[in-house]
């Protein structure tokens, strides 16, 4: 029993390390990383994009000098509102 | 459906969407964009992105996506309507008198320094544009003036924030209007066309699907300088205030940048010069007004009338 407890504990010790090895073997061995590509002068450097506009629209987180939002709430119609046109 | 007025671009705009929340966050979203727009766009507020390009005219300026688009779509339309579009003739409407916001004329009047001599500009397309480098150049004496179609523009992409939100929905700017789907009920947008003479009445009603309905009018921004009569439309040809046989053009078409130039440029041309214009797109219709309250309108657009608004013709 004592040799059969023994041989278990060998057996799991060996097959631990044994698979560590493996493990780091593989990781050692994969590919590298893609490396960014730097930026040369021949590369357009993107424009910079304004920030989203947050999904809060209660709240007027712009700062500029338009007027705060929802200064006049929304009017319903049952049916669209008819429009006008004769220049402006 | 859901509704929202307020004043921006010296005019009365009116956002429309079909829904409810998300609706409602659609018209601030699409408010504040024109809020936002109308800050760039503006001749006359000194520090707008369009203001300080006029400042650096002889020097390359650096621009926004937006204003390069606008440029390059304003020269395609000069050349292709023979220079009669032509957004370089600020100097010419300073000297008429338009030097600053309508809101401002009609509050104060025209400046004293107006009505001064016409001296030579040099011609729209000597403009230097660089999209590459997103450089733009003025010609020296060159002043713009994006007007209509800056507006046109802010418009239609309002329209398509504003159709992230909502898949039905309309943007209306002092009349301009970009539409997004047809209404839920089957119809077709209810479009009036006002009398130029008499802004209160109707002279015909439009059914229109997703589009543009732009109106250009020599009746609305008007002033007197040293008591005469003047408008804010000016011939490129002449550098004077258009004298049309027309008082409006209504025009649809499926862009507003287009809809806008050719509502312009066939109010300044007048019959003379429709068939030449609408031949190169047939895309467009058009209803034009004259001082008589007489309708002209192209072939085309009978598909927007209905039977008994037709009958009126």
């Amino acid at each position: 029993m004592k040799l059969l407890k023994f041989g278990l504990r060998f057996w799991i010790a060996l097959t631990s390390v044994f698979s560590f090895m493996v493990g780091w073997a593989m990781i050692a061995h994969s590919p590298k990383p893609v490396q960014p590509i730097s930026a040369s002068s021949s590369v357009l450097a993107l424009p910079t994009l304004t920030p989203l506009q947050p999904l809060d629209f209660n709240s007027n987180t712009n700062g500029s000098q338009s007027s705060p939002l929802v200064v006049q709430s929304p009017s319903r119609f049952a049916q669209a509102p008819i429009f006008k046109t004769g220049g402006s | 459906m859901q509704s929202m007025e307020f004043r921006a671009m010296s005019t009365s705009v009116l956002l429309a969407a079909e829904g409810h929340d998300w609706a409602i966050a659609g018209l601030n979203a699409a408010r504040r964009f024109i809020e936002d727009c109308e800050q760039r766009f503006s001749r006359f507020l000194p520090e707008s992105e369009l203001s300080q390009l006029n400042r650096f005219s002889g020097t390359w300026v650096t621009v926004s996506d937006d204003l390069m688009d606008l440029l390059n779509q304003s020269l395609d339309f000069y050349e292709e309507t023979g220079g009669l579009f032509d957004p370089s003739i600020l100097t010419d409407l300073k000297r008429a008198g338009y030097d600053k916001s309508m809101d401002e004329i009609r509050a104060h009047g025209v400046s004293s320094l107006s009505a001064s001599k016409r001296t030579s500009r040099p011609a729209f397309n000597e403009i230097g544009l660089d999209p590459v480098g997103q450089r733009v150049r003025l010609p020296h004496g060159m002043e713009i003036d994006l007007g209509g179609i800056a507006k046109g523009w802010i418009v239609e992409k309002a329209a398509a924030l504003l159709n992230t939100y909502s898949a039905i929905c309309a943007v209306s700017a002092g009349g301009d209007i970009f539409f997004v789907g047809d209404p839920s009920d089957g119809s077709r947008w209810r479009v009036e066309v006002e009398d130029p003479r008499r802004p209160d009445e109707t002279v015909a009603v439009l059914h229109v699907g997703q589009g543009a309905v732009v109106t250009s009018s020599i009746t609305k921004r008007v002033w007197n300088q040293n008591g005469q009569p003047r408008h804010h439309l000016i011939d490129p040809r002449i550098g004077e205030p258009a004298e049309s046989n027309w008082l409006s053009v209504t025009v649809i078409a499926p862009q507003m940048t287009l809809a806008e130039v050719y509502a312009k440029v066939l109010l300044i041309g007048g019959a003379g010069e429709a068939e030449r214009l609408c031949s190169q797109r047939p895309e467009i219709a058009f209803v034009a007004v004259n001082a008589n309250g007489e309708m002209f309108c192209s072939q085309n657009s009978k598909e927007y009338f209905d039977a008994l608004d037709y009958i009126r013709f």
